[in-house]
């Protein structure tokens, strides 16, 4: 049988018969749409859950903060009594200079740099405007050397100045406003002075100012991390004004920084790079192992909802084969004629199936378009509902609820013809085997 | 095995044996039949119900096995093939004709008469010209496209008629042909089959219908899976009569 006749001969029995087939087919149409919804709205979920939390140009980046665990283990080990955290030897690991030295010398890291806080109460100034800042010494020159960009002026650092985060011009806010005065729009602080007041209490009690000059110098892009919220500085600078702030110096070798960002040759080491820091007493964090973990939570969601689709695929699958196996036992007598003229098992077998699949591709077909509509509705829905709900509280905006990556309407249109294929395969199996007379005889 | 290689036969049907087992009971249908159909015969097989007479001809066409025996066409053993070699065997050497037509209800004459050709890869257009070639030949090429429902019985039977020739088969086989038509029909039914014949083709025909006997070349009479002589026969279906008969009037 050539395979123009056997298509053209299952497309005629699937039209003599129209109404049962559409029936059929509606079962496959709503689990093809649910499969195609659930799993949509679980990758939109997926999609909005890494885009606020994440930047995507720090692949290679891995904060490392002092180990403080086990310090914990043993207080817990010890019924809670002794030392605390900052007491003498109490293993708490420390960034040092020798400790970032063996930080240096894992295999596939590149670069270490120190980032450490300004330990001083600060008030920041800039015209009538007031802000709190939060200065962060860095032991660079040049912050596009950590993968920092300017939105405008510049990355680099020389003496006195600052390069601040996209979010820090909105902190600026004005202290006394007159009554009724609008919200202060966040101030353009580029090329700007602002005044830091660092304040120390001496030991009776007597408040000390100190009033510095920060030019600033470069506002950063959007990173969607940590770098939106600092004020960056040469750490030598910083240092000084955290030990005017506590009146000695800062012995390193026993406190170390505040925290180091490593960075890695390339992405694809910075696990096992993030490990060995670990493994050393330190806490490494990279977005990476924090995305891996999203990730693998998203796909769960999406084998758990795709699931939920199957189920109703899985009902639809029943009512075909329970429509093929009635259109067997009806077309019995044709079947033995189709034996009768010539017709070998394999032509009975590919009919029967094919016509099994092809309720299964109907059905598909209207599934996915139903279910691509029903993602489309959901998402003009539920954006305008998040829509007004921002205009009220602020907040970033979902670019989607649900989101079909391409490949999901293809796999869904593949996936029901193959489920109307296994459908029919036992009744397709007893329509072949049949005994010609017995068919012919059949009443 | 001499007589395998007999020329003048056309097929050799020996020992020719069909259980069918119903539950615990077994029931011969077929018990030991041996004939020889010559080539160019037409061949009636006559026999009242459950003699075994169409299960002959199922066997005989390859639709079914029979338990034990043989049945040779050419040099070729039927019961032996396997289900590809017995479906093209039926494909391009058989056609068959049944009591209930058998034709499928939503095709026009022409789809009816070219449905076997779809089995054998003939393409569509060739399908079609050669299907109404073939209904010419029984007299319908004014009825091609209509569906069996608009046709009489015996219209419709000349359609299945036409669908057995479509492959150009040597043998023709008939299972009732006349039974559902009135005796007219039934009548031209049996020319028609009679002018096949005359055309060559072998021709096997299972009836109730006496006067098929006309226009055969043999009969075969059939008793309860035997093959029985005339007389036998007579007798058989005389006693058998009679037994109703008491029957009746003790009733």
């Amino acid at each position: 049988m050539r395979f123009v006749d056997l298509v053209s001969l299952i497309l005629y029995n699937l039209g003599r018969r129209k109404g049962r087939v559409l029936l059929t087919a509606i079962g496959v149409v709503i689990g093809t749409a649910a499969v195609v919804v659930l799993v949509s709205l679980a990758v939109g979920l997926q999609k909005n859950a890494t885009q606020s939390l994440w930047g995507i140009n720090d692949l290679t980046s891995i904060e490392v903060y002092p180990g403080y665990q086990e310090v914990m283990a043993m207080e817990v080990k010890g019924g809670g009594g002794g030392g605390g955290i900052y007491g003498g030897d109490t293993g708490v690991k420390y960034l040092t200079p020798k400790a970032i030295e063996e930080i240096k010398v894992i295999p596939g890291v590149k670069q270490t740099i120190i980032h450490d806080y300004m330990q001083a109460s600060m008030e920041l100034y800039f015209g009538k405007l007031m802000s709190w800042g939060n200065i962060m010494g860095v032991d660079l020159t040049d912050l596009a050397d950590m993968g920092l960009e300017a939105e405008r002026g510049t990355t680099e650092l020389t003496k006195g100045t600052v390069v601040v985060g996209s979010w820090v011009p909105q902190n600026f806010y004005n202290p006394n406003p007159r009554p009724g005065e609008e919200m202060t729009e966040p101030p353009d602080l580029l090329d700007q002075n602002l005044k830091a007041v660092l304040i120390k209490y001496t030991q009776d009690g007597q408040e000390v100012r100190r009033t510095v000059s920060l030019r600033v110098v470069g506002i950063l892009k959007e990173t969607r991390g940590q770098a939106d919220g600092n004020m960056y500085m040469n750490l030598g600078e910083v240092t000084a004004f955290s030990e005017w702030s506590r009146g000695s110096r800062i012995d390193r070798n026993k406190e170390g920084y505040s925290y180091l960002i490593v960075k890695a040759e390339d992405p694809d080491v910075v696990l096992d790079v993030a490990d060995q820091i670990n493994a050393l007493g330190y806490m490494a964090n990279t977005p990476q192992s924090y995305l891996e973990g999203i990730n693998s939570f998203f796909l769960v969601l999406q084998i758990i909802f795709g699931g939920v689709g199957a189920i109703a695929l899985l009902v639809a699958a029943i009512g075909i084969a329970n429509t093929m196996t009635m259109s067997i036992l009806e077309r019995t007598r044709e079947i033995g004629l189709m034996k009768a003229v010539g017709a070998t098992n394999r032509d009975v077998l590919s009919i029967f199936l094919g016509e099994a699949a092809g309720i299964g591709f109907v059905g598909g077909l209207g599934g996915v378009i139903l279910g691509w509509g029903a993602s489309a509705v959901l998402n003009v829905v539920a954006l305008s509902y998040f829509a007004s709900q921002a205009s009220e509280g602020g907040g970033g905006l979902p670019s989607a609820a649900a989101a079909t990556p391409a490949w999901l309407p293809l796999f869904a249109l593949v996936f029901a013809t193959i489920v109307g294929l296994l459908s029919g395969l036992y009744p397709a199996l007893r329509a072949a085997t049949l005994v010609p007379v017995n068919a012919l005889k059949y009443e | 095995m001499d007589e395998l290689t007999d020329n003048n036969v056309f097929m050799k049907i020996r020992e020719l044996t069909k259980i069918y087992s119903m539950g615990e009971s077994t029931v011969n249908a077929l018990d030991g039949v041996s004939l020889d159909i010559q080539p160019g015969s037409f061949t009636v097989v006559m026999g009242p119900s459950g003699s075994g007479k169409s299960t002959l001809l199922y066997l005989i066409g390859g639709l079914d096995w029979p338990t034990s025996g043989s049945i040779t066409v050419a040099d070729d053993q039927i019961e032996k093939m396997d289900e590809n070699a017995l479906a093209e065997f039926r494909r391009n050497r058989v056609g068959f004709i049944f009591q209930s037509f058998n034709l499928v209800s939503s095709m026009p004459a022409e789809e009816n008469v070219g449905f076997p050709l779809r089995f054998s890869g003939v393409p569509r257009s060739n399908r079609k010209a050669r299907a109404q070639a073939v209904l010419a030949q029984v007299g319908l090429s004014d009825r091609t496209t209509h569906k069996p429902t608009e046709l009489s019985g015996g219209q419709q039977q000349r359609v299945a008629i036409a669908r057995a020739l479509i492959n150009d088969p040597p043998l023709i086989l008939a299972d009732e042909p006349t039974g559902n038509l009135d005796s007219h029909s039934g009548f031209t039914i049996m020319k028609l089959l009679a002018d096949l014949n005359k055309a060559g083709k072998t021709v096997i025909v299972v009836t109730h219908d006496s006067r098929m006997r006309q226009f055969a070349t043999d009969t075969i009479h059939l008793l309860d899976g035997k093959v029985v002589s005339e007389d036998e026969f007579i007798k058989a279906t005389e006693s058998l009569t009679q037994t109703i008969e008491e029957q009746g009037d003790q009733l």
